[in-house]
């Protein structure tokens, strides 16, 4: 055992590494002669080169098999997602705080709404139709230009006072603040089964008064001539319609729990998801 | 090195038992001096080597001095009170006993400085892989407990994942560590045999004392079947004789008697060794050494002292370690760099380099080790190997020497007749373990003498109430000889003990070493002769001396010396073969002389001892176990060499060596080729001879190099005449030559070298518990042939853990790659750490044990042992053809599935890439899909589990076909069986087992990752497991059909 046991020094372990390296005797660069080299490399440049073909060609039939305009499954998509306009996330999801006296502390989430709003001016909307109808906009042909299928306009003036146009400030610095509620696209997803989905914002927990909000448009409705959605590739102009709240009686300096649901048929809450038809956060307004 | 042999020359004294002493105290200075100084010696190589050995000798021959310095021996009884301050009469007094046992502390062995459980327990926890997954746990814990201060919204999967791999890391370091405890300690029968009790004479008084408080200079008083409770100078004796095997392996009971018979003190009879046995007669003696400093005390410490050595599976599996851990470490460290410098935070690189060590690190594997080493080990004892050390089994397998001992191993233990020589005729007997007849001419008057000789002359008996037991199987009490005699008198003869009866004895001479011949008159059975026989056997020259005629074909025909020279040559043939041979001569003694009043009297022999009639020789050996010539011709085809080691004659062990193949038909020994050529030994070119027959006292003045030369040159050795010591010094010397050594002992004095080497293999039967307990593996039946099943197993097992290895490394890859991907690409995570760990513990286990049940591809005994040096376990072949080759196939495939999964819930390919900030940023609830749909973060949490589960799956998938084809190294599936290995078959319905039920049972608890998956998931990755299979099948056909070219230098393993 003797000789497995040695312990070498470093410089012997170097010197052994050098020697691995390259052996000038029988001329081994680690071990191999160059020859010996060039064809280990040419054989795994072959095999590497052979299994990216067929990595290619597995992507390409993958590829062949997917429907362009819908997905296969939406084993996710069961329910869909809300999300909040401004939203600011701290520690524990979305905490909208800021002061009235200090409009730096306002004057982001304002521009934010803006931002957001951007999308809904008549002129980024120029590409959608008016739609008056109060049901489903269910399209089987591609009626649109380009082999695309319509959609609905939505512009920000809908949003009335919390459009932006009437108050730019949003009601911020008064404490009235306006958020808007969006709710995620999901194909061929058909929310309220029949009936407007609408929004309904309420304090987590007990608050001494009712939350007192106004929903804009009228009722808090997502109008269902928005529904179904048909997809990115026919649909490139649809945006998703927008509920806007405002909060009319905040507690001042007190920090508030609220939760706005979607509320509709079809729309599912999921326990482990904070965001899967409802939107909760956390508001505080100081002065 | 002169002036050591000067040295050496001076102390020594040279009287041939003494170089047991020299021995002795050599080895004894291993355990002073320590093991540094044994790693130092085997640290330096070539010459250096030897010159630390002569360092080492010098000091050694200081130890000498001291050792020779006990003269307790040669001291009269008046003297020895004197030194201890006793009374042979009346003892210590008490009050001195106390005194002296303060001094010298209590007589019993002190334990060797055990390693503390806790400090053995930890050292599984951090051996191996563990350290890796230590880091592991602990970058966890800190990337946790970063990500708590910043306050992130799911800081506890790290620390969670922490907790995992430290779990990981504990419970595989108590499975290590049970296997480990199960060996046993050596010290516990060194303690076993300490005496309880001692009769002690003290104040004037015999006491009953616990052995353990008996001091230096307490009179004991000991009796037939005591253990003897100290090292003893006798002062008193009545035929009291012990049985010293467990200290020196002779079995002969020693007579012990109050006289000073040989300078050196083992030798001598007055002095009687801790626990040793006294086996008759009572006898009364001073304390002289107790507790540690008793004779086998020291042996005992020496065993502990000889450092363990690595077993070649151990190092084979560190080598492996070193190996996956240098790839782990450098892939690790390499993507932290990358990482970071693609300006990812430190975090995450820190939280990326956990994924590859843990991807890199094949968890289960040395679990799955030490499992398939113990159903070996198992298998192997149902064959009477029984594996002490789990170790040991893969090491018998890469023996290339075994050094084997002759009594018992090779033979069958027991004298047998073997030749006979009357009528100026040398027969032959049958020797075989159960012989009923003799085959030999029995026609002959002279055969019915002898026979009656035979019988007669014979003071062995059969133990009563044996009468259904085979002749052969019966017990007999009387010396070896004795036996043979009696059983083969009985096989021919029937009822020997009725002919005792009918000829009755009444006078005898036993055997003595002075006469060197047994005599006994007897009546005759024939009621007109009322004449005595005399029948006498003994050493053949003795007999012949007294002998004036010689029977021939029943006629006594002078002894002239013609007839002298014939029975000279046939004593020489006989003797040649290394033969007892014994003499037989007989006399009627005339009636005229004698009547059948005569009063024989045995002390004044008042009747005739010589013009004997010679009658015939018969010869006596040990005869080979009859499976032993195969065992020894398989170890040759399978490349091993056997050394033969034996205390007996030279010429009985090189006869023996002859008849069962260590020195084959054709080959000579330098004295053979001399005898041949008629020329002097020294003339003989040593380079000719491929065999050697070494004897002990040639052994003890060789030298280091010389030794080495001999083991270099002749392929054929038997070492006779040696003393237990000196195996150690050739196990050593074989060591030297790069072997693996196994080496065959029974005695407590064969402990030091069963440790020293590779692999200690102890009898069964014959083998002291000492034996046994320093030995790696115990011979259940005594058998050589027994060794050579073993060796079979190891080769094996030493196969199919490398189809282990490459099985478990291949995933390893297919595991490590989706972290690379992920790195660069920033896609979304392929698989999960946790889900990783659910691979290398949960499926993948019970295949990769199922590879140890593969029987082997051809036939393993007829190739060469594997060069520990050349041979690894893991190969670069093996780690390049698993890693680059398998590994890579099998990311493919689980990458194709990884990317349908996506596609086909809505994320394309190529908007999979680079998205992976957004994708994990907890403030994106609508991120935009392939199709313009929007995900919410627990949503596409949600699928990146699914896409774990599919990576899983089709790793699992694929990981069946892998299984499939490490059945085979080189030969194809088809010629090894499908269905041949049925364990491996409960091996794939397990590893699908656990996938289903992880997938679809524990799918829905989230805190695992697992999702149920749709089920035509669980075949995307089918494609690549058939090209796995085909692609290794055409591998091993070129293999097969190009042998010795470049693919076969390249993609065996």
């Amino acid at each position: 055992m003797a000789t497995l046991n040695e312990k070498k020094t470093c410089s012997e372990r170097m010197e052994n590494f050098r020697r691995f390296v390259w052996n000038p005797e029988t001329k081994l660069f680690m071990g191999r002669s160059l020859i010996n080299w060039v064809w280990i490399s040419l054989y795994y440049l072959a095999f590497y080169v052979v299994m990216s073909g067929l990595f290619a060609l597995s992507i390409y039939s993958l590829m062949r098999t997917i429907n362009p305009y819908e997905p296969d499954y939406q084993d996710q998509l069961k329910s869909p997602g809300v999300t909040l306009r401004p939203d600011v996330y701290g520690e524990r999801g979305l905490q909208i705080y800021y002061n009235i006296s200090d409009n730096k502390t306002w004057e982001g989430l304002v521009t934010t709404l803006h931002t957001f709003l951007t999308e809904y001016t008549p002129a980024a909307q120029h590409l959608n139709i008016n739609c008056t109808s109060d049901t489903y906009f269910i399209q089987d042909t591609f009626d649109g230009p380009n082999k695309t299928k319509l959609a609905c306009k939505f512009t920000s003036d809908m949003l009335q006072n919390c459009s932006g146009i009437t108050d730019p400030t949003f009601g911020f610095p008064e404490g009235t603040p306006c958020f808007i509620i969006k709710m995620n696209r999901i194909i061929k997803f058909f929310p309220g089964n029949g009936t407007a989905p609408r929004v309904d914002c309420t304090y987590v927990g007990d608050e001494p008064h009712p939350l007192e909000v106004d929903y804009y448009p009228v009722n808090g409705t997502f109008n269902l001539h928005y529904f179904p959605y048909y997809g990115k590739k026919a649909q490139p102009s649809y945006s998703n319609p927008l509920v806007a709240v405002k909060f009319l009686n905040i507690t001042r300096n007190v920090e508030l729990k609220i939760v706005c649901k979607i509320i509709g048929a079809g729309i599912t809450y999921n326990v482990h998801d904070p965001y899967e038809g409802k939107v909760e956060f956390k508001l505080k307004i100081e002065d | 090195m002169e002036a050591l042999t000067k040295k050496k020359k001076k102390t020594v004294p040279t009287s041939a038992n003494s170089f047991f002493l020299l021995q002795k105290s050599e080895v004894y200075s291993v355990e002073i001096y320590g093991t540094k100084e044994l790693e130092k010696t085997e640290a330096g190589g070539g010459d250096e080597k030897y010159k630390d050995i002569k360092g080492k000798k010098k000091k050694k021959a200081e130890e000498l001095k001291k050792e020779l310095d006990l003269e307790d021996h040669k001291l009269s009884a008046s003297e020895l009170e004197g030194k201890y301050g006793t009374n042979i009469n009346k003892g210590l007094s008490s009050a001195r006993a106390a005194e002296l046992l303060a001094r010298d502390g209590l007589n019993s062995l002190t334990p060797p400085k055990a390693t503390p459980e806790i400090v053995k327990f930890l050292k599984q926890m951090v051996g191996g892989f563990s350290i890796l997954l230590w880091v592991g746990a602990v970058f966890s814990w800190i990337s946790s407990g970063i990500q708590i201060a910043q306050g992130a919204d799911s800081p506890f999967d790290n620390l969670y994942l922490g907790v995992v791999l430290a779990l990981v890391v504990i419970l595989t370091g108590i499975f290590a560590y049970y296997q480990e405890a199960k060996s046993t300690n050596i010290m516990a029968s060194f303690s076993k045999m300490v005496p309880q009790q001692a009769l002690v004479i003290r104040d004037g008084e015999k006491k009953e004392l616990p052995a353990e408080q008996l001091v230096v200079g307490d009179i004991v008083e000991i009796k037939g079947g005591d253990r003897i409770p100290a090292d003893i100078r006798l002062i008193a004796a009545q035929g009291c004789k012990v049985d010293n095997s467990s200290l020196t392996g002779e079995s002969e009971p020693q007579p012990r008697s109050c006289e000073f018979t040989h300078d050196n003190p083992l030798e001598t009879r007055n002095i009687a060794f801790y626990s040793t046995t006294c086996v008759e007669g009572t006898a009364t003696g001073v304390v002289i050494n107790t507790g540690d400093r008793t004779v086998i005390g020291r042996i005992a410490s020496l065993a502990s002292g000889v450092g363990n050595e690595k077993t070649p599976i151990a190092i084979e599996i560190e080598h492996f370690v070193y190996l996956v851990a240098g790839v782990a470490v450098s892939i690790g460290v390499l993507f932290f760099i990358i990482s970071v410098s693609m300006r990812y935070k430190i975090l995450d690189s820190i939280i990326f380099l956990i994924g590859i060590i843990v991807a890199n690190v094949p968890e289960g594997l040395l679990a799955t080790v030490t499992v398939s080493l113990s159903l070996t080990a198992k298998r192997m004892a149902k064959k009477n190997c029984l594996v002490k050390n789990l170790e040991a089994v893969e090491t018998l397998g890469s023996t290339s020497i075994i050094c084997s001992d002759k009594t018992g191993t090779l033979t069958q233990n027991r004298m047998t007749v073997a030749h006979l020589w009357f009528d100026n005729q040398i027969y032959s007997a049958d020797t075989s373990e159960d012989q009923t007849t003799q085959p030999f001419d029995q026609s002959s008057p002279t055969w019915t003498a002898l026979s009656k000789i035979v019988a007669l002359c014979n003071r062995a008996e059969f133990r009563p109430g044996q009468e259904g037991i085979p002749i052969m199987k019966r017990v007999v009490v009387g010396d070896a000889s004795e036996t043979a005699l009696l059983k083969f008198s009985e096989v021919l003869l029937g009822d020997v003990m009725s002919i005792r009866a009918q000829n009755k004895k009444v006078a005898e001479i036993p055997f003595n070493s002075t006469n060197k011949f047994q005599l006994s008159i007897h009546e005759t059975d024939d009621a007109n002769d009322k004449c005595y026989l005399l029948v006498m056997k003994g050493a053949p020259e003795r007999i012949l001396e007294r002998c004036s005629t010689i029977m021939i074909n029943g006629k006594e025909e002078p002894l002239d010396s013609e007839k002298a020279e014939a029975f000279q040559t046939a004593y020489m043939e006989l003797g040649g073969m290394g033969e007892r041979v014994l003499g037989f001569c007989h006399l009627y003694l005339p009636e005229n002389e004698f009547p059948d009043t005569y009063s024989f009297d045995t002390d004044a022999m008042n009747f005739p001892t010589s013009n004997l009639c010679f009658v015939g020789l018969l010869s006596m050996i040990d005869p080979p176990r009859s499976t032993v010539p195969d065992a020894v011709s398989k170890c040759r085809s399978a490349g091993i060499k056997v050394i033969m080691v034996t205390g007996d004659h030279p010429i009985t062990a090189k006869a023996i060596a002859r008849s069962v193949g260590i020195i084959s038909a054709t080959s000579e020994t330098v004295e053979d080729i001399a005898k041949r050529l008629n020329i002097p030994v020294e003339r003989v070119n040593r380079r000719e001879a491929t065999a050697a027959v070494v004897n002990g006292m040639e052994l003890k003045d060789m030298s280091l190099q010389e030794l080495d030369e001999i083991l270099c040159n002749h392929s054929e050795i038997v070492f006779a005449r040696t003393s237990p010591q000196q195996k150690l010094i050739i196990v050593e010397g074989c060591q030297r030559q790069g072997a693996v050594v196994a080496v065959t002992g029974d005695g407590v004095n064969d402990s030091p070298a069963l440790k020293k080497a590779d692999i200690g293999i102890a009898m069964g039967i014959a083998g002291s518990d000492a034996a046994k307990n320093a030995a790696d593996m115990v011979l259940l039946d005594d058998n050589f042939a027994s060794i050579v099943t073993g060796v079979e197993e190891g080769r094996l097992i030493f196969d199919n853990l490398k189809k282990t290895i490459a099985y478990t490394l291949t995933k390893n890859i297919a595991e490590l790659c989706p972290f690379l991907i992920y790195i660069i690409a920033s896609i979304p995570l392929p698989i999960g750490t946790i889900t990783i760990l659910f691979i290398d513990l949960g499926t993948d286990i019970i295949p990769s044990v199922a590879l140890a049940y593969e029987k082997a591809e051809s036939d393993i005994m007829n190739r060469r042992p594997r060069n520990k040096q050349k041979d690894r376990l893991v190969n670069q072949q093996l780690a390049v053809y698993s890693y680059l080759q398998i590994g890579i196939m099998q990311s493919v495939g689980a990458f194709v599935t990884y990317f349908t999964v996506y596609a086909e819930q809505g994320f394309l390919p190529l908007t999979l890439l680079g998205v992976r900030v957004d994708w994990e940023n907890s403030a994106i609830n609508d991120f935009e899909d392939s199709y313009g749909q929007q995900w919410t973060k627990y949503q596409r949490t949600y699928l990146q589990w699914t896409g774990y589960t599919a990576f899983f799956v089709s790793i699992t998938i694929q990981q069946v076909a892998d299984l499939i084809i490490r059945k085979t190294r080189r030969n194809s599936i088809f010629q090894q069986g499908l269905f041949r290995n049925k364990v491996i078959w409960v091996g794939i319905f397990s590893q699908i087992g656990i996938a289903l039920i992880l997938t679809y049972g524990l799918g829905h608890v989230t805190a695992l990752n697992f999702t149920p998956l749709r089920f035509q998931y669980w075949f995307v990755a089918v494609p690549f497991a058939v090209l796995i299979w085909v692609y290794d099948e055409v591998r091993k056909l070129l293999i097969r059909r190009y042998p010795g070219s470049w693919w076969d230098k390249n993609m065996y393993y």
